[in-house]
């Protein structure tokens, strides 16, 4: 008995430095912005005025909010789908045993590790509208210039390039590995029964790797709900809110607004988004993969 | 062949970018305001790199930001371990729970508790300061995974085999285990290194200090007020250029080591 008490208590002392600092910064806070935002609060009053479900229904009946939505789900859409196409077609490309394929990995791969504050900056220089390189390429193509960061309709595009840009090549990486694991024979015993490339994409790799594409696209969504850096150096959210996701709606009306109330029922709703993407990728995840 | 062209194209172009904004940085501001736009400057004003990096306290930025990566790194390693230690090789009533609740802290982005938690470093009286920054970014649900996987390929035997010579599990995990997974431990520490190197939602919101400020930070507001919002554009793009730098020889280093850490990752969602 006290043996296995001293067992016990000897896991728990393994597993302390890394509960602790999790209960602090992130179990806690996750109890504490539910309750915050159930309140009206400005960071400096002494007194947090509980208001109850305020902040939810101002939210529910502000189109501020449903624009950021909309934003969100375009910006989700717009980087999600387009990662894992062109990261599955470059592995594609480069699977065939192609010489030099580690240079090109490499040079694919490098924007993932550059910090995203830095290239957002250089990338602000190529969608300059008077004199910029994206300007210059679409004159080749005979189009007519564009004002890119500083046009409502194209901002939210040119903020999904950058991120394209950062992620396809990470994305490729994945694929790569799960190309490299499908079983050869497989294939070959298709090529004997007659079928053709599209055929052997369709019903043998495509299933094979799902894993990886179920994964991906879980991590992406993750991470296409918390983009922030691009978006504050590139835009800050404008013009006219044509690039402001719910995070950043968040983040504004958190530290510039000082609205702690309305901010963390945002917080709340991307939170809850996340639940519900889990949810159900869990239930797809299940019947739809193929392990 | 037509394959071999078009990854060369695609791969140049992704790469492209980067040659932009170094060779930007040599350009006088006459040129770089010139349309079109020049592809190898007319002169190579190498002031622009020099201006930049006196402009603002770059080299201390960039030190600033690889102390505070190296030392949550080190904080990592050891929570990582002890906790993947527990979670593979233990056995206590709270396991269970306990990896249910890192699978979750995967799906939950952080950035959603970013108000909650600057209002608990406010409380511990941390904001500020790197111990908070360090503190606050001590332990990662992705270091643990990580760990955790590569911990369940070793053999249980192993750490019984330890138990019966009378080692204490402090001795088992550092001087038989951990060394047996030393490469995940490099994953590990370089991908926190870039992601840390690399963080500025989160810096930038709980140090206000110019002195502390960490490298993406400085850069940011180098871009916003010294940059005069665009007006010096050469020296901006030198500036990006060197805070690039260093990661992009780290990476070129590193490479096969960041790329296992795909192998790892991919790993995660079959269990």
């Amino acid at each position: 008995m006290r043996l296995k008490l001293w067992r016990e208590s000897e896991a728990v002392l393994f597993t302390l430095p890394a509960l602790i600092p999790l209960l602090i910064f992130w179990l806690g806070p996750l109890g504490y912005i539910v309750y915050l935002s159930f309140t009206d609060w400005d960071f400096m009053s002494p007194d947090k005025l509980f208001v109850g479900l305020d902040n939810y229904s101002y939210l529910l009946t502000n189109s501020e909010f449903y624009r950021s939505l909309k934003v969100t789900l375009l910006f989700g859409l717009g980087s999600v789908i387009p990662t894992i196409v062109g990261g599955l077609a470059l592995a594609m490309l480069m699977n065939s045993r192609i010489k030099s394929s580690g240079i090109f990995r490499t040079l694919l791969f490098s924007p993932w590790v550059t910090p995203t504050v830095a290239v957002s900056i250089a990338w602000s220089w190529i969608f300059e509208p008077e004199v910029g390189l994206a300007n210059l390429m679409l004159g080749w193509a005979g189009v007519s210039p564009i004002g890119w960061l500083r046009d409502a309709d194209w901002a939210l595009v040119a903020v999904l390039i950058v991120t394209l840009w950062k992620s396809i090549g990470w994305a490729m990486v994945f694929y790569l590995v799960a190309l490299r694991n499908l079983p050869s024979d497989l294939l070959e015993a298709a090529s004997i029964d007659g079928a053709n490339s599209w055929d052997k994409f369709r019903s043998i790799t495509l299933p094979l790797i799902s894993p990886t594409t179920f994964f991906l696209s879980i991590i992406l969504t993750i991470q296409s709900l918390q983009a922030y850096d691009q978006i504050n150096v590139m835009t800050q959210g404008g013009p006219a809110g044509s690039t402001r996701t719910l995070l950043y709606m968040y983040y504004q009306s958190a530290f510039e607004s000082f609205n702690v109330g309305e901010a963390s029922s945002i917080a709340v709703v991307i939170i809850l988004i996340c639940v519900l993407l889990s949810g159900v990728s869990f239930l797809l995840g299940r019947r739809l993969v193929h392990y | 062949m037509i394959r071999y062209l078009l990854l060369a194209v695609i791969a140049l172009g992704t790469a492209f970018p980067f040659y932009w904004m170094v060779i930007s940085g040599f350009k006088t501001n006459d040129e770089i305001w010139q349309f079109p736009p020049t592809f190898w400057p007319e002169t190579f004003l190498w002031s622009n790199y020099v201006d930049a990096w006196h402009a603002a306290p770059f080299a201390r930025y960039i030190l600033n930001s690889t102390g505070v990566a190296l030392a949550i790194c080190l904080f990592q390693i050891v929570n990582s371990s002890m906790m993947a230690y527990a979670l593979t090789h233990m056995k206590f009533r709270l396991k269970g729970v306990l990896t249910s609740l890192i699978l979750v802290g995967y799906m939950i982005p952080s950035t959603a508790v970013y108000l909650p938690s600057y209002l608990v470093l406010s409380e511990l009286n941390l904001l500020d300061s790197y111990t908070g920054l360090i503190v606050s970014n001590c332990v990662s649900v992705f270091s643990i995974f990580l760990i955790r996987q590569a911990f369940m390929q070793v053999s249980h035997e192993l750490v019984e085999a330890g138990q019966l010579d009378g080692a204490s599990h402090f001795r088992i995990l550092w001087t038989i285990i951990t060394p047996l997974v030393r490469s995940s431990f490099a994953v590990m520490v370089l991908i926190t290194f870039i992601e840390q190197y690399n963080n500025y939602f989160w810096p930038m919101l709980i140090t206000k200090d110019p002195d502390l400020q960490l490298v993406s930070a400085g850069l940011r507001s180098f871009f916003v007020e010294g940059g005069a919002y665009g007006l010096a554009w050469p020296q901006i793009l030198a500036a990006s250029a060197f805070t690039i730098a260093p990661l992009l020889i780290l990476f070129l280093f590193t490479q096969k080591t960041i790329m296992q850490s795909v192998n790892i990752t991919a790993g995660v969602n079959k269990n």
